[in-house]
């Protein structure tokens, strides 16, 4: 037995979320050619057919691309701090990919590590994973390479399977989903299948090995000879998670604030004196894959990413973690 | 009593020392009276006012701004007014197609004997802004009319016939020795060839989307030694800029340029430049553009069609996507600076955060630094992932350049920068 639950039922529980004055956020097509997770203005901007993957990933809707931490007032000489204000809404995240839900309990180890993150855990303890599990995939795709898959459960509360003709089946995983769907859901003996996911591509116990056995291996240079320096990658990967702090002057308002930071950036790692640790490009991108597959996987037993492909899609020249993992595993 | 009773406008008047500042001086000397709503910023000379002050006034709080020096022909520095005047007629094209308000920027010519001139200009100009209201529409969202997307016209993968060519005159190149390095388009993406059995990796296709030419500003490339770049024509104009600007030296560059059948972007419906002129090689036959199917959209008509207000709109509802990758600056060739000015921190000239203060004075820094030196290849817009339409700033002074001073970057290599140059006879209507 399962249970599921029509499209036109699927949103009309959106807009009752959205009338209760939660904040829902879900894909939607901003351009014909260009569909981003966003929240929604109204049920109807949700999109749940005919998109692959979202070029961003919903850690915004997490860890935001600019986030006040708090504000300050110069008055002569004295400086007085300001709280941020800012109220938690509870929040629904709805159709995201499971390469973006599963990223979320990636995260939650670095903001609670030495530190705990209050900005990042407040919203975390606000929201609601609703997933759709992937029918199709493109050739960026490569969950299946990192232990994950299509209808992967990870970091989901409830996960949705299109049953085809509007119809969805619902799998409540956490309280949390099924605080959402019960009592709205019908019961069925149609289950949802996906097909299988992408073909393994790699094998990341190799990427680790590789990493971490050749670091001054002259591959890396001649990788990363085409990388043109923009954080791209990093922007749209649902797992990294470098931040910058800024102060904000008077024009932005006397804040200090959390802004998105690359490693692919020179100015990530200069230093004060001028000297940069990374001076290249290539080690640069090093930086990346040595993170993703060695170093966060030693601290946190797990790897710093679901393979949802988006560093490489959305690269202005098409590298990212698969195009260097594939190079390594397959020289 | 309502908030309009008691709106007192902000002016912000940059003026030059020589000029200006002594016409204000003579103005209170003679004891003329004017509004105090003006806060005078004194600079040398108005070629050193930098675009970026008249927006980051209004990002403090302006209502209204004034630039104001020299009259033509008595600048201190013989010409500091005229490189002013040139930009000016450039910016302000920009900030009209980014939805500025252009009744809240005001340019003079007020000479040290004119105390009187400034007296009425801040007179004046006080009056209009309190009639004006304060300038709360600066980055405003709000409704828009849609400017249509650009149209890609991406078709299956099509090998064009010179690849072959391509590969064997490589080959030779890196055999002999001629050159040491090859940039060129492989099946993922460019490659850099340095060996002449790696010489079947290029390709040449529709998806050869990027601009190689990007690539010569990189230390990394630079330090393998003498390059051979494989251009299509449009991304050739590149080259023609940055030999202008000392950039490159042609000598040290082996151009290869293909015959272009196109490549489905955006700029490919109208293209013209099909067939590479500044190369040293010329390989394969161009197509001339297919009629499109349907006609193109004029996105740029679309956007300017709409009023300020809703102009503003629209790019505030844009640049709200921008993350701030800084994909737009590392993919244009001709962004080489060492050093971004959004990457200066002591002090912040540009708010780092992906803010609407942040996106809209980043956009606007790239766009204006790029005036007269874009050729169109269009890889900003390729490149950003929000799909933010960062081309149509671009096409904005592209059409200023063109319309006030007949110039076209990339085109003829002996023809003087826009900026950076000046003529006497530079005509524009908005300078009192």
């Amino acid at each position: 037995m399962s249970e599921i639950i029509s499209q036109n039922a699927l949103r009309m529980l959106a807009a009752e979320w959205l009338a209760g004055g939660k904040a829902v956020a879900g894909p939607v097509r901003i351009k014909p050619d260009l569909v981003l997770y966003r929240a929604l203005r109204s049920a109807d901007d949700l999109l749940l057919e005919e998109f692959q993957r979202p070029p961003n990933s919903i850690k915004e809707f997490l860890f935001p691309k600019a986030e006040k931490l708090y504000g300050y007032r110069v008055r002569g000489n004295s400086i007085e701090l300001v709280e941020s204000d800012a109220q938690e809404r509870v929040q629904i995240l709805i159709a995201a990919r499971p390469c973006d839900a599963a990223a979320l309990p990636i995260l939650d180890h670095v903001f609670n590590w030495d530190f705990k993150d209050e900005f990042y855990n407040r919203r975390r303890a606000a929201t609601t994973v609703i997933t759709l599990a992937c029918n199709a995939h493109d050739e960026s795709c490569f969950c299946t390479s990192v232990g994950l898959g299509p209808a992967s459960e990870r970091g989901s509360d409830a996960m949705l399977f299109d049953l085809g003709a509007g119809r969805y089946e619902v799998r409540c995983l956490t309280d949390k989903g099924r605080a959402l769907f019960s009592g709205k859901t019908e019961k069925s003996d149609q289950v949802g299948n996906v097909p299988a996911g992408p073909e393994k591509k790699f094998d990341s116990e190799t990427i680790r090995t590789f990493v971490t056995e050749h670091f001054e291996d002259p591959f890396w240079k001649e990788h990363a000879l085409t990388c043109m320096g923009c954080g791209t990658c990093a922007f749209s990967c649902p797992t990294c998670h470098c931040f910058d702090i800024v102060d904000a002057g008077p024009a932005a308002g006397n804040a200090r604030v959390r802004t998105w930071d690359s490693c692919q950036f020179a100015t990530f790692t200069v230093h004060a004196s001028g000297h940069n640790p990374r001076p290249a490009q290539h080690a640069r991108q090093r930086q990346r894959i040595l993170h993703k597959f060695a170093i966060y996987p030693e601290k946190f037993g797990e790897i710093l990413c679901t393979g949802c492909g988006n560093c490489t899609r959305n690269c202005p020249i098409g590298l990212g973690v698969l195009s260097v993992a594939t190079e390594i595993d397959h020289g | 009593m309502s908030e309009t009773a008691t709106f007192e406008p902000k002016i912000v008047a940059y003026v030059c020392n020589w000029c200006t500042y002594l016409g204000a001086d003579l103005a209170g000397t003679t004891r003329l009276e004017y509004p105090p709503n003006v806060r005078i910023v004194r600079l040398p000379c108005t070629g050193r006012i930098d675009f970026n002050l008249i927006v980051k006034a209004f990002e403090i709080g302006a209502d209204a701004v004034l630039v104001s020096g020299c009259h033509p022909g008595d600048c201190h520095y013989t010409a500091g007014n005229y490189h002013a005047r040139r930009r000016w007629i450039l910016f302000r094209e920009l900030l009209d197609t980014m939805g500025f308000d252009l009744r809240r920027i005001h340019f003079t010519w007020i000479s040290a004997a004119e105390g009187r001139k400034w007296q009425q200009v801040v007179t004046e100009i006080t009056e209009q802004t309190r009639k004006l209201g304060p300038y709360t529409d600066l980055y405003a969202a709000g409704a828009f009319k849609d400017v249509p997307p650009p149209v890609s016209n991406r078709n299956g993968l099509k090998s064009f016939a010179a690849e072959t060519e391509l590969r064997e005159h490589c080959r030779k190149l890196l055999a002999e020795g001629a050159v040491k390095v090859v940039i060129g388009y492989g099946a993922g993406g460019p490659v850099v060839v340095t060996k002449p059995e790696d010489a079947d990796r290029l390709v040449w296709n529709n998806r050869c989307y990027p601009n190689l030419t990007a690539y010569l500003k990189r230390k990394e490339i630079k330090a393998l030694g003498k390059p051979a770049v494989v251009v299509k024509p449009c991304d050739e104009k590149s080259l023609v800029v940055l030999e202008k600007e000392s950039q490159l030296e042609r000598k040290d560059i082996h151009v290869i340029g293909m015959g272009c059948e196109g490549v489905g972007e955006p700029k490919c419906a109208w293209c013209q430049a099909r067939t590479p002129r500044f190369a040293d090689v010329s390989l394969g036959q161009p197509v001339g553009p297919e009629p499109p199917s349907s006609p193109s959209p004029n996105r740029f008509a679309a956007l300017m069609a709409m009023s300020p207000a809703e102009r503003m709109a629209f790019w505030a509802s844009e640049f709200e996507r921008c993350v701030k990758c800084y994909a737009c600056r590392q993919v244009c060739p001709m962004c080489y600076c060492e050093r971004c000015i959004v990457e200066r921190n002591r002090p912040i000239e540009i708010d780092p955060a992906p803010s609407a203060k942040g996106n809209f004075a980043w956009q606007i820094a790239r766009a204006f630094h790029l005036a007269g030196r874009c050729v169109g290849c269009g890889e900003c817009s390729r490149a950003c992932p929000a799909g933010i339409d960062l081309a149509l700033l671009n096409i904005s002074l592209h059409i200023a350049a063109q319309k006030n001073f007949g110039f076209e970057a990339g085109v003829d290599p002996k023809a003087d920068a826009v900026i950076g140059s000046y003529a006497l006879q530079d005509k524009e209507d908005f300078i009192r």
